[in-house]
């Protein structure tokens, strides 16, 4: 960043007709900078914001399409599904294994059952199919509606009197958020379920052991908890890919740069938020 | 009637510096230029898809950039907007495609057979069997076909105003003269106001009924095919020069 000086037309005459230049100074640098990043996040918000609030009035208008609706479920619910339990699985086989290594000689084994179903429930069942959530779907969302970007699709999508959030945007947003808490769901029984057969496999602790102690610290809010942060990912996930996706410039080039960035932001804010939710639930 | 008054619009630098430009209805204009000098930019901003940064079009004496979100969708209804790749939808077939080209409220009340028939009759203006093209998608079709959906997709909802964004770019000789003759047939028969962003002059200039050129974001010449053939002007010479393939430095010495 440069400061342009006001000056009068002699001056002009001599700088060959240009206002005179003061070298960049560090300070001029550091708050441009800081400037712009500043315009930048409150732009991604403004944007995000916006794409939230006409998703919100077309549905609340009847104006969001069923069938791309229907058509994204089934996208990212069942074609998702194998590689939700797959890691739905391995959650619970790791976590028995780990509690079983520590809880060996020192404390009951049936606490296994509470470690694996707590740990599942609260934490690695919702972050754990988010995060392939993010790779599966997300991605995806980015990647496709950045390309339809650089390609003047969303460019024809509006010269033909049809609005890219209310058509391409809302119906994703809506799937996320309906499918997410089931895909949530459906890891956290498979990983209890691995577990509880890890554990009899491994340390020999019997399926009514692993129960007992998983009965033992178990709240039904919990499940509520769980399937409740599903559908606070499930929402904000689609929401940022659609952002990032709509904001796509610069070609394939552009669609590689999109999508890596939106993979970022959508696992940080997936982070964030999963670090509020105790704070705001579990006190 | 299309009417650009002053449209400024700039990115990092300047592209339009005050376009001042009008199309009358039912007329045919050819808007030529070298690349960078804001063609599509104008063609944009005719219904709204870049907001200028001054200035303002009219359409049939409604406002593009003054009026509310209402007015844009009605103004948008009147256009249909041939993209310079096609700009079809990938996931949709061509019969999804074009219908997308009806406007929504009257697609969601017309039934099927009645979207058909405005489909296939769109194929068949531009010269599409629709029995053979109706199932494909987008990546089975050639690039002629291609630009030809577009066409049929942008005249489906019969609109007043078509514009053209460099409809014969990429497109063999042969293919380029099909579109050519395809867009004088539709302004004839269809009766409607045609603007068309180009580089192919020659044949443009047969379908035209007037010619602008644009240069450094400005209108530098205005008149008909004839007059624009005789202009003395150098760029305009250097534009014809080259058209005709003379093999020459004078559009850069122009510039």
């Amino acid at each position: 960043m440069q400061v342009e000086l006001e000056v009068g037309p002699e001056v002009r005459a001599t700088t060959g007709g240009h206002a005179a230049r003061l070298p960049d100074s560090f300070h001029v640098r550091w708050l441009g900078s800081l400037g712009r990043r500043a315009e930048g996040l409150a732009r991604h918000a403004g944007q995000i914001a916006t794409i939230f609030w006409k998703s919100l009035i077309a549905l609340l208008r009847g104006q969001v399409s069923m069938r791309a609706t229907v058509r994204e479920m089934y996208s990212m619910g069942v074609q998702s599904l194998p590689i939700v339990l797959v890691t739905g699985v391995l959650s619970g086989v790791v976590t028995s294994q780990q509690g079983g290594y520590q809880f060996t000689g020192s404390v009951p084994l049936y606490v296994v059952g509470s470690v694996v179903v707590s740990s599942i429930i609260l934490e690695l069942g919702p972050i754990l199919t988010a995060i392939v959530f993010i790779g599966r779907v997300g991605a995806r969302i980015t990647a496709e509606l950045g390309t339809m970007k650089v390609s003047e699709q969303i460019d024809a999508l509006q010269s033909l009197g049809r609005d890219p959030i209310r058509t391409l945007g809302a119906p994703r947003i809506i799937a996320g958020t309906l499918v997410l808490p089931i895909l949530v769901g459906i890891a956290d029984l498979i990983g209890i379920v691995g577990g509880m057969l890890t554990a009899e496999a491994t340390i020999g602790l019997g399926r009514e052991a692993f129960l007992y102690g998983a009965r033992m610290f178990f709240h039904t809010f919990d499940l509520y908890y769980s399937v409740g942060k599903g559908m606070v990912f499930g929402f904000i996930i689609p929401l940022i890919a659609v952002h990032m996706g709509l904001r796509t410039y610069g070609g394939a080039e552009g669609v590689g740069r999109a999508t890596t960035a939106s993979v970022v932001y959508m696992i940080l804010a997936v982070l964030i938020f999963d670090a509020t939710f105790p704070m705001i639930f579990l006190r | 009637m299309v009417e650009y008054i002053q449209v400024q619009k700039a990115f990092d630098a300047p592209v339009l510096s005050g376009v001042n430009l009008r199309v009358e209805s039912g007329e045919t204009m050819s808007v030529v230029g070298h690349s960078g000098t804001g063609k599509s930019v104008l063609l944009k901003t005719t219904i709204g898809l870049i907001t200028p940064d001054y200035g303002d079009i009219r359409l049939h004496g409604l406002s593009v950039f003054h009026s509310d979100r209402r007015t844009i969708a009605r103004i948008r209804r009147k256009a249909g907007y041939v993209f310079q790749n096609a700009a079809l939808f990938d996931s949709m077939t061509v019969f999804e495609n074009v219908s997308q080209g009806l406007p929504e409220d009257q697609l969601r009340k017309m039934r099927f057979r009645e979207v058909l028939k405005r489909v296939a009759e769109s194929l068949d203006l531009v010269n599409l069997e629709p029995r053979s093209v109706l199932s494909k998608l987008p990546a089975e079709l050639s690039g002629g076909m291609r630009k030809r959906v577009g066409l049929a997709r942008a005249i489906v909802g019969r609109p007043e105003i078509l514009l053209y964004d460099e409809p014969v770019t990429g497109l063999d000789p042969v293919n380029a003269a099909i579109v050519h003759q395809l867009i004088a047939r539709l302004g004839r028969e269809l009766g409607v106001t045609s603007i068309l962003v180009t580089h192919d002059i020659e044949g443009a200039l047969p379908i035209s009924d007037r010619v602008a050129m644009l240069d450094r974001g400005r209108i530098r010449f205005e008149g008909t095919p004839q007059e624009f053939r005789d202009s003395d002007d150098k760029l305009v010479r250097a534009f014809l020069e080259r058209d005709t393939m003379t093999p020459s430095d004078t559009i850069l010495e122009a510039v």
